[in-house]
């Protein structure tokens, strides 16, 4: 397993090796290999599918404009979902968000989802947007963490490593985001069930 | 309550199934007693599930692209927009730009100043060799001892009209007999002689430094601690009454309180 692993690192090593000299073939690679976790990221940020293959583009744009800084004996996965990372969330200041700040937290009152009949259980469609809304009222942090954790499956240390946090920060961080989903939907908890 | 707390804390663990096994049997037996837990619990779980729900549409979103052509069509954008290679580090860049050839001129006028420089020192040095002061010897600014003496002069005294301050008062409130008694003791004697050899210790620095009005009082005690040591064992109750009568008269002891008071109050 440690070997297959230093095996697979040494081929995305030389891979990028290969991409800083402008190696066409490298490149699409490494884009072959890395393209669905970055979707899987911006997809889960924005929940759009164009927004998420924009993001897609841009991050290998700027991986193959970045190569060179990229150093041996760093995570190449981590590396570029940290451009990936940085991608988004200018993307979603400029598209999406009016000053939106780092860290904001609104009112639980803020979030106005769709008017639903009672007594009715809800399609998955309005539990989706129920979701994707209560998740977009979190932090961009916390929003990040959650999306990393809960849809890229990524390791706390990992998540720290991309956002260059501290990794008892990017557990606290989530431990909150799941606090405040919990209490932005606790009005429609009883739609959810 | 303390427990619920630490319960709820671990409960998002829990979720993602990263409790280790002791932590997950607590959090589990205490969910089967505790009511509020289970139904925060089951909250939680809920959320968990719901944020499942977009986990399908990811799936559905991805099995939309196609993820073949993609690489080829980002390769193809490269080149369409003529995306520059960031071919230089920052690191890399800014040593470049600090021994950039523009740069060689400084680089030599500074390294032929530092030599020039390090020349002279030397020749100056070798010609006037550095000399040490004398072994011992401590420079200090002028009147830095007058200074000194005046302030040691000062706190003898004080120390000395102190002493003398509360043998007179012993002297003077006490009745004669046991004045009289009590200056022929050890004590009195042994105290009033500590008095009369500090005199004698401070008496050369009163007569140097202007210290008058301090050397006239301790000079009237003196002489009268003096008298009373050799006289005592001779005096009647009636003559100790008078010498007592003698030092009130002439207010022996507030003299020594107004001379203390100012010799504190010039601290030098």
């Amino acid at each position: 397993m440690q070997a297959e692993k230093r095996v697979e690192h040494e081929y995305i090593h030389s891979l990028v090796e290969s991409v800083k000299y402008g190696d066409r073939e490298a490149f699409m690679g490494i884009t072959r290999l890395y393209q669905r976790k970055v979707f899987l990221l911006a997809y889960s940020y924005f929940y759009n599918k164009e927004d998420a293959l924009d993001i897609v583009q841009e991050t290998f744009l700027r991986f193959y404009q970045k190569a060179h800084m990229f150093k041996k004996g760093k995570n190449f996965q981590n590396w570029l979902l940290q451009i990936a990372k940085n991608i988004c969330i200018d993307y979603y200041r400029k598209h999406h968000s009016k000053g939106n700040e780092w860290g904001r937290k609104e009112n639980i009152e803020d979030v106005h989802l769709p008017s639903h009949n009672q007594g009715h259980s809800h399609s998955s469609s309005d539990l989706r947007e129920i979701i994707s809304r209560c998740l977009e009222k979190l932090s961009e942090r916390q929003r990040m963490i959650f999306v990393m954790k809960h849809y890229n499956q990524l390791q706390y240390n990992e998540i720290a490593q991309i956002l260059n946090i501290a990794s008892g920060t990017v557990k606290s961080l989530h431990f909150k985001a799941v606090r405040n989903l919990r209490t932005l939907m606790s009005p429609y908890m009883g739609r959810i069930g | 309550m303390k427990d619920c707390k630490k319960i709820g804390k671990n409960m998002v663990a829990f979720l993602y199934g990263e409790l280790g096994e002791s932590e997950k049997d607590r959090l589990v037996s205490h969910i089967e007693s505790c009511a509020a837990c289970r139904n925060e619990l089951e909250q939680l779980k809920k959320i968990y599930k719901g944020a499942e729900v977009l986990n399908e549409d990811i799936e559905r979103a991805m099995a939309t692209i196609d993820w073949e052509s993609l690489p080829a069509r980002i390769a193809d954008a490269v080149v369409k927009k003529e995306i520059p290679m960031d071919r230089k580090s920052r690191r890399t860049g800014f040593w470049q730009v600090l021994f950039q050839p523009g740069f060689r001129p400084v680089y030599a006028g500074i390294l032929l100043g530092v030599v020039l420089g390090s020349l002279v020192t030397f020749l100056i040095f070798r010609s006037q060799p550095f000399q040490s002061p004398e072994n011992g010897r401590i420079i200090v600014p002028k009147g830095f001892y007058d200074m000194m003496e005046l302030e040691m002069a000062r706190r003898g005294t004080i120390d000395y009209l102190d002493k003398s301050e509360y043998l007179l008062l012993d002297f003077v409130q006490s009745s004669p007999e046991r004045s009289a008694e009590y200056w022929r003791s050890d004590l009195a004697s042994q105290r009033a002689r500590d008095l009369l050899s500090k005199k004698t210790y401070i008496d050369q620095q009163l007569d140097k430094l202007q210290l008058a009005k301090a050397k006239a009082i301790c000079d009237q005690i003196e002489l009268l601690f003096f008298e009373l040591m050799q006289t005592s064992e001779q005096l009647s109750a009636e003559e100790l009454r008078k010498i007592q009568n003698l030092v009130e008269e002439r207010q022996l002891l507030l003299k020594i309180k107004l001379v203390k008071k100012e010799l504190e109050k010039s601290e030098v």
